[in-house]
């Protein structure tokens, strides 16, 4: 900072040109803010996931075969099965549905390779996956696509009710 | 008859919120100073209702009350004593009331200590701050209430999820709710100067400790997350752009903008309007983050019980906008900036650019949080927007945010001549480019890695060099090296604890870059003797063993040996805990850290009826401890910008110290 001297000793230079000053800022402002916009619209093409429940899946499941989706259920313990297939690829399957206490519901069949069993994969667990579904209803996981919720705090949403079916407001 | 004195120790802390609130209004009407000591009075008295509160909670969990709800959801008999206690904020309800008893701690603090020296304030302080300790009250006291009965008293608790035992996990919580009720004393100040017409920026000065203070836990809190998510969680990260996640940190963003802005209107009086802005936007910000946590409106990995308390949140931040929006437009006049920016290059113009490029991000963050309801409202279907779109829009804006880091403390107030700042910046920017280009040969060749690291090593050597020329600068006083480093730093704390700030988060961004660009993970399974080779290390499977623990777990722990360039380095020892009565596992991940990587293994699978084969993930970390190592100089920091002055000057030549120490 000792290397550069101040320029204003007397004060006059906040009354230069006040006008074009504020219009360079204006300019460059705007400048930066289409930066920032494209940068947004750059990141996002092409890149979101729609965000749908098993049932909601099930019934568009001609248009989101083959989409990046974001799906959320509830997992069914029973169905929960981890082969490890050979030295480095393993497999893990499990069943997700909206609804635990209705034996009938819906069910996606999720499928996720090469990748530990977590912690929290257990029955009543809440799992969020990414990935994409065909039309046999078979979900296969993105790479890290499998998320169990973290039990942040120690109350649990009711398994009855889907964990999105809250009102959002 | 716990639950009973609770309620009612609750209820009444809730009164005396009431009562301090309307009495304060009242004095100031009558102008009647008696009526607003009463009111300050009132609202100190909350800070020991609560504390009473709390303590019956915690004396309900730690004596096994299971009549009461809470202690029955959160604890059980086997848990130790300090889990029992931490449990106070494990839950809804008693987060809430901890998340109270803090609010009232920072307020009775704020009415003791500033009470002589802000007369003029403390009648609308005692309004603003009462205002946000009414609300929580009102959700601890009617809607989740701590104390509520259990029906049937069950024979023992729930207990607390493995995952949880963990000391940052336990510690993350408070420093969170710390940093986020902090930001209410800043906010409630500087509503208060609008209502007392109180022009200037005293309300600046006297909270800009409150402030620090504030930033300071909710960036423990941050990091303390992190580092938890990445000895817990087994998945070899420490951030995922969770909406939960993002509504700690976008508080955190305003406030930095905010503590950068101040400066301005400190030597400029410049930005008034906006500084004003940016502390109703940190305090919103913390009651959104707080109701996105707890409301459970946008989908996340972390799950929250599902409460009443979602719409009453909503409200009250409409509430506290349209207040903050009133005054600010009502008191527009006082806010007009006494000066203009003459200049691209000048210190004001680089807090612009930092101020400028730190929205950017919090505006980013917050179109990517809430995308989902924004695409559901706009388009009929959630969508969802993942961590590879956050990283690909915000890696240029932090690449710019570090380069202003160097070079912001070489530019001058007013004006910088171009012609010395170039100089200024050569020979870092020779120096750097040097060791850039021996990165190269040595090997690394990614591009995003090279600028990266070319960005975060020019703007420490900037940031050195300020160290360096005042150092120097000293010493031809006649001062030792070491003395003269020191005085520097002690001297002018508010200028050189910053740039610690600085070097900390370098630091912390080197590592982000390393590991973000060059991390590694294998998955593989081995048969007893069997070995892999990762980079330079070779990791050899040994055995599995498994034993009974401590708490009914039972243990199944892999022994593997570790070498490097071919050398024994040490034993790793990845384990998985399974807690019988639950079901529930816990992997533990072993790990080889030093300053230069972590190799960091977890046993993902064996089966007992092949005791000779396992199979483990091992991620490979460059320089991740550079992360942790940043973030304690972080601390180190904002604590030496924060520590008090040993003498205190006069609010007028103390700020004309700051503004001194700023140039």
């Amino acid at each position: 900072m000792a290397d550069v001297s101040w320029q204003n000793t007397d004060g006059s230079l906040t009354l230069e040109k006040p006008r074009r000053n504020r219009l360079m800022f204006v300019v460059g402002g705007i400048v930066l803010i289409s930066a920032v916009v494209f940068l947004v619209v750059n990141a996002m093409s092409g890149s979101t996931q729609l965000y749908k429940t098993v049932n909601e899946f099930y019934a568009d499941q001609g248009r989101l075969v083959g989409r990046d989706l974001r799906v959320s259920g509830w997992v069914i313990g029973d169905t929960i099965q981890y082969t490890q297939i050979d030295a480095h690829n393993s497999r893990l399957e499990f069943d997700i549905t909206d609804d635990l206490t209705n034996p009938a519901g819906q069910r996606l069949h999720v499928v996720v390779l090469n990748e530990p069993r977590p912690d929290l994969l257990q029955h009543e667990a809440q799992a969020l996956v990414e990935g994409h579904g065909d039309a046999n209803g078979i979900f296969t996981s993105d790479p890290g696509g499998l998320m169990l919720k973290c039990p942040t705090r120690y109350e649990e949403m009711d398994p009855a009710g889907h964990p999105d079916s809250v009102p959002t407001s | 008859m716990i639950a009973d004195i609770g309620f009612l120790t609750l209820l009444l802390a809730f009164l005396c919120a009431v009562y301090a609130v309307v009495a304060a209004i009242y004095g100031i009407r009558k102008n009647d100073d008696r009526w607003v000591r009463s009111a300050r009075n009132g609202l100190i008295v909350v800070f020991p209702l609560l504390l009473l509160a709390a303590g019956l909670v915690i004396t309900a969990l730690v004596t096994g009350d299971f009549s009461i709800a809470y202690v029955s959801h959160v604890s059980s008999r086997g848990m130790p004593t300090y889990l029992k206690v931490t449990a106070l904020w494990g839950g809804q309800a008693g987060s809430l009331l901890f998340w109270n008893v803090l609010l009232s701690a920072f307020t009775c603090a704020a009415m003791l200590t500033k009470w002589r020296e802000q007369k003029e304030l403390m009648p609308y302080v005692i309004i603003v701050s009462g205002m946000t300790q009414i609300f929580f009250l009102l959700i601890s006291t009617f809607v989740e209430d701590p104390f509520t009965r259990n029906v049937v008293i069950p024979p023992d608790g729930n207990g607390l999820n493995p995952l949880l035992r963990h000391p940052g996990m336990i510690i993350h919580p408070p420093m969170l709710y710390l940093g986020f009720v902090g930001f209410t004393v800043p906010y409630s100040f500087a509503m208060a100067s609008l209502m007392a017409k109180q022009k200037g920026d005293n309300w600046i000065h006297t909270t800009r400790r409150w402030t620090l203070v504030a930033w300071l836990f909710l960036g423990l809190g941050l990091i303390l997350g992190g580092r938890w998510a990445y000895d817990v969680l087994g998945w070899g990260g420490y951030w995922g752009w969770d909406p939960v996640e993002n509504a700690s940190m976008m508080p955190w963003l305003a406030g930095t903008a905010f503590l950068h802005s101040v400066m301005i209107q400190e030597k400029m009086r410049m930005f008034k309007m906006w500084n004003m802005f940016l502390i109703v936007l940190t305090y919103c910000l913390v009651i959104l983050g707080t109701f996105i946590v707890r409301s459970g409106v946008i989908s996340s990995v972390h799950a929250f019980a599902q409460s009443a308390i979602g719409p009453l949140f909503f409200g009250f931040i409409v509430i506290m906008f349209v207040f903050s929006a009133y005054w600010i437009t009502v008191r527009r006049d006082s806010l007009r900036s006494e000066n203009a920016l003459v200049s691209y290059l000048s210190r004001e113009a680089a807090f612009l650019y930092n101020n400028f490029l730190i929205m950017a991000i919090l505006a980013v963050v917050f179109l990517f949080t809430y995308y989902p309801i924004f695409s559901e409202l706009f388009t009929g279907e959630k969508g969802f927007v993942g961590p590879p779109v956050y990283e690909r829009a915000l890696a240029p804006l932090f690449a710019a945010l570090v380069l202003l880091m160097g070079v912001a403390p070489l530019t001058m107030w007013y004006r910088t001549s171009i012609q010395r700042f170039g100089r200024a910046i050569l020979w870092p920017a020779v120096a750097t480019t040097a060791f850039v280009v021996l990165l190269f040969i040595m090997g690394v060749r990614l591009w995003p890695a090279l600028l990266g690291f070319w960005l975060v090593v020019f703007s420490a050597a900037l940031t050195i060099m300020e160290f360096v020329k005042g150092t120097r600068a000293r010493m031809r006083k006649g001062e030792s090296a070491w003395t003269a480093f020191w005085t520097l730093t002690a001297r002018n704390r508010r200028r050189y604890g910053g740039y610690w700030i600085h070097m900390g988060v370098l630091i912390m961004a080197f590592g982000i870059v390393a590991d973000g660009i060059y991390q590694t993970e294998t998955q593989i399974r081995l048969q007893s003797g069997e070995s892999i080779t990762i980079g330079d290390f070779e990791m050899k499977f040994n055995t599995v063993t498994r034993f009974p623990g401590a708490d009914d777990l039972l243990i199944t722990q892999a022994d593997v040996s570790l070498y490097k360039n071919g050398e024994f380095v040490r034993t790793l020892t990845p384990k998985i805990e399974l807690y019988q009565r639950t079901g529930q596992p816990m992997t533990i991940p072993s790990a080889r850290s030093t300053i230069t990587e972590d190799f960091y293994v977890i046993l993902v699978n064996w089966e007992p009826t092949s005791a000779d084969a396992a199979t483990f993930r091992i991620f490979l970390n460059p320089l991740i401890n550079w992360v942790w190592a940043g973030g304690v100089i972080f601390v180190l920091g904002t604590l030496i910008a924060a520590w008090p002055d040993r003498e205190k000057a006069p609010a007028r030549s103390r700020r004309s110290v700051v503004a001194v120490a700023g140039d």
